[in-house]
């Protein structure tokens, strides 16, 4: 009876599950083929900085173990830096350097650490430690992402990034991931990051979800998170809603990210996002994404523009609740 | 998206029914048992012959025997007979024994032992004849049955009315004209005689059959019987009162007159038949049948593998079954397990060491090892060379348990040797990756879940029955398959994800 009802009232709200997401998103509207596209990380950020989407620049790669002993040639003249293992997932095998102290590199954290130990570092990422099927990996030396500080009352440390779901094109659901004491800096929701839903019309906040519960506080400094107004929320959107001709992935994940100076970039793309976007925003994806069938089905082929202003009249909460 | 749908349901539907389908051929038309425990019967019928031999003669037996086809299949035949000759040989509908021997001395006993079983498949009704000549009679006989014949023709309707009232008639001792033809012998087979010339001379074919009862514990004498093929089958008649029909478990074990056995060369013959009843197991039962009715190729032919060979696919045959359970409990219920097929993996290695020891060994192992792959990490070692580390550690893990265990005097030290490792060092990386990427408290939740649903997956594995009815029937595993198939289009919410986001269904 319970049982039934909870899966009628999801239904009814156009909740995608996990299986649905699987077959009718992700094996349908995403080839195979194209996945390495967004699984290297490498090859995303070139394609990225190649169609003059704003990502964090590329410093460099070290693919050799002679790379890492040119390493300090490579980031001279930044002062800040990320090392990133380019097939690594969830953040692992990242090291972030703020900046120099005494010849050495000053990580986040306040640690110091000789050429040595960062070389030590990129030697274990490109024997593959952290790549999950432990292949031969490279890694990325990018720019280090200055966080704007218009987040800073409603996060904990780390750096808060906007998901955006862009499906066929059309950007149905936003997320602003906030990092918390739990998370440790981490952006990840399972890790105990706090994901705020995102009105599409306007890119205000609405409640939030944090453990699969619907919070409307920040639990670390008990800030509100709804009514928050993403800067340039036009930029995110057509940022991200590019990445579809970009990669041709028909359910896609863009994490996005607000730099003080250079100002929305994008991070990372996922080919299979994840679904507690809907408890934040306390929405279904499927409904949102059979308005765009729907749409599609009477105008193909729109540019952009077009889809982002669809889906700031037809997509929004106001408009779904 | 739908037409491929639909194409796989269909596919899957095919599938199932295809499946299905040889299940039921072998089941129904084979008649191979579901359960193992299922018995069939099984008869035992001994006949023992005994006379004294004459001096100085040589000795010569012939008996009839059941015939082979039938709606019973012989499993064993047997003749217990020292220093006599056997040869069996078919006369007429019948086989007949003959038992030789050159100077028998004193008292002989000669035995035949028939073991039988009732035949899956229906028998094949073997056509008698609709029409026979009346046999020639002298004057007063023909007189007697012509007579005879008129009232009991007025009497009855058809061809099986008609043999019954004859018997009644010729059982009817006040009738002038059947005494007459009896001639003073009353006993049945003469009074069978009498009845079979009756229906002679009114053209109506009919034979003298002798049956044997097939009851437990039965010391019997082969009984006299008539019978007459209408067309479509044989009716039976007993000459003794005229019923009609042949008792159930019975066996027809010679057609025509004369006594069961013949004897040349010996005296005072006693011929006693005992019958008694047995089960056996049925699966046992069709495969000894097997080879005797020349069922075709494929409806047992796992049982025809060398044993070894068969245990290890009783084994086998069981994991799509183990795949299929962790495929629902993923896919409906939403359990989180280390991949599919690690719990697979885990429940056959429970089969190693029985349920409670292998989750307290799985446990144990991948704790020391967790801790042991926690601080292998720290010295920032490579993949292989750290896997490699962590397998031999394992080894040793094992060793050292069994070692332990055995000198304790447990009884399940020594099988514990075999838990494949390889599985246990797996789950351990895998464990450890998950640890990392998504913290202790997750990984705990999917160790726990690979348990449960190894443990699930060993008990369903596990059920003789099951074993049984896969072994037998393979054509189930197309039903699994069609099960898969269905599932891969499964778009319904899992049972977790209703707790998931119960946050979405609680009113606002």
């Amino acid at each position: 009876m319970l049982v039934t009802h909870a899966w009628n009232t999801l239904r009814r709200r156009g909740v995608l599950g996990i299986n649905a997401r699987n077959a009718d998103m992700v094996l349908a509207h995403n080839p195979r083929r194209l996945y390495p596209l967004v699984d290297d990380k490498l090859t995303t950020k070139r394609l990225l900085l190649d169609a003059g989407i704003r990502a964090p620049a590329l410093i460099g790669t070290i693919a050799t173990e002679h790379d890492i002993a040119n390493l300090a040639d490579t980031v001279n003249g930044h002062d800040g830096f990320v090392i990133k293992p380019a097939q690594g997932a969830g953040g692992d095998g990242v090291l972030v350097v703020q900046d120099r102290f005494e010849g050495r590199y000053r990580t986040t954290s306040g640690r110091l650490l000789s050429d040595d130990d960062v070389g030590f570092h990129l030697s274990g990422i490109l024997s593959g430690i952290y790549s999950l099927g432990g292949h031969h990996d490279q890694a990325l030396i990018e720019y280090r992402v200055q966080p704007d500080p218009v987040f800073s009352a409603i996060s904990f440390e780390g750096v808060p990034d906007l998901r955006i779901i862009i499906y066929r094109g059309y950007p149905v659901m936003a997320m602003l991931r906030l990092p918390s004491r739990q998370s440790q800096g981490k952006a990840n929701l399972h890790q105990g990051a706090i994901g705020v839903g995102v009105d599409m019309a306007e890119g205000i906040t609405v409640g939030g979800t944090w453990h699969n519960m619907r919070i409307f506080r920040h639990p670390d400094t008990a800030n509100p998170v709804a009514g928050v107004q993403i800067p340039r929320w036009g930029e995110f959107l057509y940022l991200a809603t590019r990445c579809y001709e970009l990669t041709g992935l028909g359910y896609l994940g863009v994490d996005l990210v607000l730099d003080r100076q250079q100002g929305p970039m994008v991070l990372e793309l996922n080919a299979r996002p994840g679904l507690s976007i809907q408890i934040a925003n306390n929405d279904g994806l499927t409904t949102r994404c059979a308005r765009v069938d729907a749409h599609i089905s009477q105008r193909a082929g729109e540019a952009p523009r077009q889809r982002i202003a669809f889906a700031r009249e037809a997509l929004c909460n106001s408009v779904t609740e | 998206m739908v037409t491929v749908r639909l194409h796989a349901r269909l596919l899957a539907l095919l599938i199932v029914v295809m499946g299905g389908a040889s299940v039921v051929w072998q089941a129904v038309v084979w008649g191979i048992p579901l359960t193992e425990t299922e018995t069939d019967p099984v008869w035992i019928v001994d006949a023992r012959m005994e006379f004294t031999a004459r001096e100085d003669f040589p000795v010569k037996m012939t008996m009839f025997l059941p015939p082979v086809e039938g709606g019973f299949v012989t499993l064993n035949e047997s003749f217990v007979s020292h220093n006599y000759g056997v040869n069996v040989y078919d006369e007429g509908p019948n086989r007949r024994a003959m038992w030789s021997a050159r100077r028998p001395q004193g008292h002989q006993s000669l035995y035949y032992r028939l073991v039988l079983t009732r035949s899956f498949s229906e028998p094949p009704v073997f056509s008698g004849p609709q029409y026979r000549k009346p046999m020639p009679l002298d004057g007063a006989e023909q007189l007697a049955v012509d007579a005879l014949i008129k009232p009991i023709r007025e009497r009855s309707a058809d061809v099986e009315t008609f043999i019954s009232e004859t018997i009644r008639t010729v059982n009817n001792s006040s009738n002038g004209n059947v005494r007459m033809l009896l001639a003073g012998d009353n006993s049945v087979e003469n009074r069978a005689r009498v009845a079979d010339l009756i229906l002679a001379a009114a053209h109506i074919p009919s034979e003298q059959v002798h049956l044997v009862r097939l009851q437990h514990g039965l010391s019997q004498e082969p009984q006299l019987w008539l019978r007459s093929f209408n067309g479509e089958q044989w009716l039976y008649f007993n000459p003794d009162n005229a019923q009609q029909g042949m008792p159930e478990d019975s066996l027809v074990w010679w057609v025509g007159p004369g006594p069961m056995v013949e004897l040349e060369g010996g005296r005072n013959l006693r011929a006693t038949i005992t019958t008694s009843q047995h089960e056996m197991s049925a699966i046992q039962l069709a495969q000894t049948v097997r080879p005797l009715t020349g069922q075709s190729l494929w409806s047992l032919s796992l049982y025809d593998l060398p044993l070894d060979v068969q245990h290890q696919f009783r084994l086998m045959i069981m994991i799509p079954l183990g795949v299929l359970l962790i495929l629902m409990l993923r896919n409906l219920i939403g359990l989180e397990t280390l991949g599919t097929f690690t719990p697979v993996l885990v429940a056959l290695a429970f089969r190693e060491t029985e349920l409670v020891w292998g989750v307290l060994l799985f446990v144990l192992i991948t704790g020391l090892g967790l801790t042991l792959r926690a601080y292998l990490e720290h010295l920032r070692l490579q993949l292989l060379p750290r896997l490699s580390v962590v397998l031999t550690f394992v080894v040793m893990c094992m060793l050292t348990l069994s070692v332990l265990t055995h000198k304790m005097g447990l009884a399940s030290g020594l099988s514990l040797s075999l838990f494949p490792m390889v599985i246990l060092t797996m789950v351990i990386e895998r464990m450890s990756i998950v640890w990392e990427e998504r913290g202790g408290t997750h990984s705990m939740k999917v160790a726990a879940g690979t348990l449960v649903a190894a443990a699930a997956c060993h008990q369903v594995m596990s059920l003789p029955a099951l074993h049984y009815l896969f072994f037998t029937f393979p054509g189930l595993l197309l039903v699994l398959i069609g099960a898969m198939l269905w599932m891969g289009h499964y778009r319904g919410y899992r049972l977790m994800e209703l707790l998931r986001f119960r946050a979405m269904t609680e009113p606002r």
